[in-house]
């Protein structure tokens, strides 16, 4: 799930940003370190096969569509940090060539849907399948990564929502936690299926390409960079923090409220302010609108 | 997808488009984060925003239709996001307007950004700003071999439509994704082998080189006052 | 570059019981042993999977098997490659495989950039060559997704040109080219005054460029000499999967 522009609290993707900014230089300089140059045209020509896999969408739940993020199978086929830079590409891909989450908010979705998905999938696939992986074990540690790495970016990113009092939390945790973790089961059989694919046609990019490990002293740095921001969010935004989860704690007492504010929101008296909002937004489009026409039309004469 | 949907008016001819990269980034940028720090219920700041992209809109020579197009594309999630904020513990109507207006606004921005910068241009414009090169070549890749990757992808589809009555049960129709991307998979990695042969013959040797963008000009300076001068004077 | 006179600095390319296996196994490349002269222009024929392609690229190291191959008299092991390259164009089958940039200028610049040339000089090359092969200035800054099949191929020619080589090995140059930009393509490479090598299953072309012609099948050479005769020997062809031409058939 793409965060657009506005959501987020000015601390929480100021806060992403410089994270993933840091993030982004660390994995770069690692990789011009100590990788082999051919990682540069794979980086590159796997970015565009992530951007492409997505349009293969499949049906889920009547109605909607999910398609395979590829963070945990990046990660796993390239190794984390290039397996992270290369679902950072797409997605700052996604922000300018479609639109797809904001500018600011690139942050927070570069954490989320790249260094949570690449650095928890690879990990979980590690301690599963074994060093190097053992052929038994790859489907069913390549379907527990990619189940895990979205159901863990779905909730940092309802926390973050949460945390900026944009959508709250009992209403974003369970929802977002919820919904991907059941299209988490695609992710988990694509990353599995394309696993084991792999391993039938070409044995050797399994084992091959994932030449920058993790080593201990990396993990601890790698925790140490979602731990402390993380604290100093929570100190922070420490307002926030309490009341959303004591409601969640509290959940009998949670459910009668929005209900309430639900026929308080439909009630007839309310009509008059929603007409008065939808002149003020059409009369508002139309004043852009044409101002954007005069000034294009004079604009092109001189 | 239509092959020139990325730079479909990036060669227009406005006082826009002949601003450099870097100009752009930055500007647009502090314009978006001008736009985040508006406080909910401002309405006319958020108007004097409007305004300033009703202009900037009309600069660009861009086609109205498609800036519409591209916002309305998103507007649905951000409008759907944004009513799950008031069932909160009472109904902040002015929150949930403040964060669809800044929706809008940013997006707007963005959309300003990339239509009037051919992305080319915009990525030299990012490695001068300090982007690492690998990010910078890997974007320039991903820019390159989209297409190639996405008619692939198409031909698969079509491929896989042919041969299917109805619809199979949900398990086989994973099983068939699980193989076409296993596939594409595969010829990415040996298109990147190809690849890596070829920039080792032109002399590729690990090292990252980037062309330089375009001047900055008188132009560019003037842009990024009048942003500055809008931001810190349009504020509360 | 060793400026003695012993006898391999005549040759352009010389290679001396070139063997080369592929990771997987298969036998490539079995103790090929060529000479091609200063200036000479080698057709190298054969049918698809004779190790043609595997050959041109040992010619600028990016494959390396065993044996010798001395290029413009220097031995590539241990040579600075990149000088090599510099001086070896290897034009590639796949246009695709070639051109990875944003845009054209960047795909011709690819080479340039990497030697190290100042900007000045990398724009008035670009320039230079994309006359040459025939394109418009205004290709530089569009991308080659948007190119026909025949535009890129030009491009890819123009990215290797650009760095001014003293050898020219071409891969299927003319394959899926339409036969007005296939004409142009021989034009061009005809008027090179370079040393050349020609992968292909265009006989035709071999016929109009290629005084010598090398006939390859399973990694081994099986004839050498003038490509008259060679193509004329319908036997020959015929046992290497090819086919004497058109224009060498008595009526």
């Amino acid at each position: 799930m793409h965060i657009p522009d506005g959501f987020l609290s000015n601390k929480m993707w100021l806060a992403l940003d410089a994270l993933s900014g840091a993030s982004i230089l660390y994995a770069a300089r690692r990789l011009r370190l100590e990788a082999s140059a051919r990682i540069v045209p794979l980086m590159g020509v796997l970015s565009a096969f992530v951007f492409a896999a997505q349009l293969l969408n499949f049906p889920v739940l009547g109605g909607t569509s999910g398609h395979l993020v590829g963070g945990a199978l990046l990660a796993i086929l390239l190794g984390p940090l290039a397996g992270f830079l290369t679902m950072a590409t797409v997605l700052i891909a996604q922000a300018l060539f479609l639109q797809d989450g904001g500018l600011a908010a690139l942050g927070a979705n570069i954490f989320n849907i790249g260094a949570v998905t690449s650095f928890s999938g690879y990990g979980l696939f590690r301690l599963l399948a074994g060093s190097p992986p053992r052929e038994r074990r790859l489907a069913w540690a390549g379907f527990v990564s990619g189940w895990a790495s979205l159901v863990l970016s779905a909730v940092c990113c309802a926390l973050e929502l949460g945390l900026s009092r944009a959508i709250p939390l009992e209403v974003g945790l369970p929802a977002m936690a919820g919904y991907h973790a059941i299209i988490g089961f695609a992710e988990g059989g694509l990353t599995a299926g394309v696993l084991v694919f792999l391993v039938r046609v070409r044995p050797d990019l399994i084992k091959g390409t994932s030449d920058l490990r993790m080593g201990l002293a990396d993990w601890a740095v790698a925790l140490g960079f979602v731990a402390l921001p993380v604290l100093v969010l929570i100190l922070a935004g420490s307002s926030a923090l309490p009341d959303p989860l004591e409601r969640l704690l509290s959940s009998a007492g949670a459910m009668t409220e929005p209900r309430n504010d639900a026929g308080d929101l439909l009630s007839p008296d309310r009509y008059p302010e929603y007409l008065r909002a939808a002149a003020i937004l059409v009369v508002g489009t139309a004043l852009v609108y044409l101002v954007a026409r005069l000034v294009q039309g004079r604009s092109r004469k001189s | 997808m239509r092959h020139n949907f990325l730079d479909r008016y990036a060669g227009l001819d406005s006082p826009l488009h002949a601003l450099e990269a870097r100009t752009k980034l930055v500007g647009f940028l502090a314009l978006i984060l001008g736009v985040l720090w508006i406080p909910a219920g401002s309405n006319l700041i958020f108007f004097a925003y409007f305004l300033l992209t009703a202009v900037l809109m009309g600069i660009s020579q861009i086609p109205l239709g498609y800036i519409v197009g591209r916002t309305l594309a998103i507007l649905p999630f951000v409008v759907l996001a944004g009513l799950a904020a008031p069932w909160g513990d009472h109904f902040e109507g002015v929150r949930l307007v403040a964060i669809v207006l800044r929706s809008i606004l940013s997006l707007l921005f963005l959309i300003l950004l990339t239509s009037t910068t051919a992305f080319a241009e915009l990525l030299r414009g990012l490695r001068k700003l300090g982007c690492p090169k690998i990010l910078v070549l890997n974007l320039g890749f991903l820019y390159r071999y989209l297409f190639v990757l996405t008619e692939e992808v198409l031909r698969m589809r079509q491929a896989r439509d042919c041969r299917r009555v109805g619809r199979a049960p949900a398990l086989a129709e994973f099983k068939l994704l699980g193989a076409m991307l296993g596939t594409l998979l595969v010829r990415s990695f040996e298109r990147a082998e190809r690849m890596y042969q070829a920039m080792l013959s032109r002399g590729y040797d690990g090292d990252l080189r980037i062309l330089a963008p375009r001047k900055f000009t008188w132009l560019d300076l003037g842009f990024l006052a009048g942003v500055t001068l809008f931001i810190v004077g349009v504020r509360p | 570059m060793p400026s003695s006179s012993s006898k391999s600095d005549r040759y352009a390319v010389r290679l001396t019981r070139l063997s080369y296996t592929y990771p997987d196994g298969t036998r490539a490349l079995e103790g090929i042993d060529l000479d091609v002269g200063e200036g000479e222009r080698v057709a190298l024929v054969g049918p698809s999977g004779a190790g043609k392609s595997t050959l041109l690229l040992h010619l600028n190291g990016v494959l390396t098997g065993t044996g010798g191959v001395r290029v413009m008299g220097q031995l590539l092991e241990g040579a600075d490659l990149r000088e090599i390259r510099r001086h070896v164009g290897l034009v590639f089958q796949d246009p695709d495989d070639q051109l990875f940039c944003p845009t054209v200028l960047e795909d011709v610049a690819f080479g340039p950039l990497n030697m190290g040339f100042p900007a000045q000089e990398i724009s008035s090359r670009v320039e230079r060559v994309l006359a040459d092969v025939g394109l418009n200035q205004s290709f530089r800054n569009r991308s080659s997704h948007h190119l026909s099949h025949g535009e890129r191929k030009r491009v890819a020619l123009a990215s290797v040109l650009v760095m001014e080589p003293k050898i020219l090995a071409l891969d299927e140059p003319t394959s899926n080219l339409d036969p007005r930009n296939r004409r142009h393509l021989i034009d061009l490479v005809a008027a090179l005054p370079i040393t050349l090598l020609l992968a292909t299953h265009d006989l035709e072309m071999v016929l109009a460029l290629c005084p010598r012609t090398v006939v390859m099948d399973g990694g081994k050479i099986w004839a050498e000499g003038e490509t008259g005769p060679i193509l004329s020997d319908s036997a020959l062809m015929e046992e290497h999967g090819l086919e004497v031409p058109l224009s060498l058939r008595r009526p």
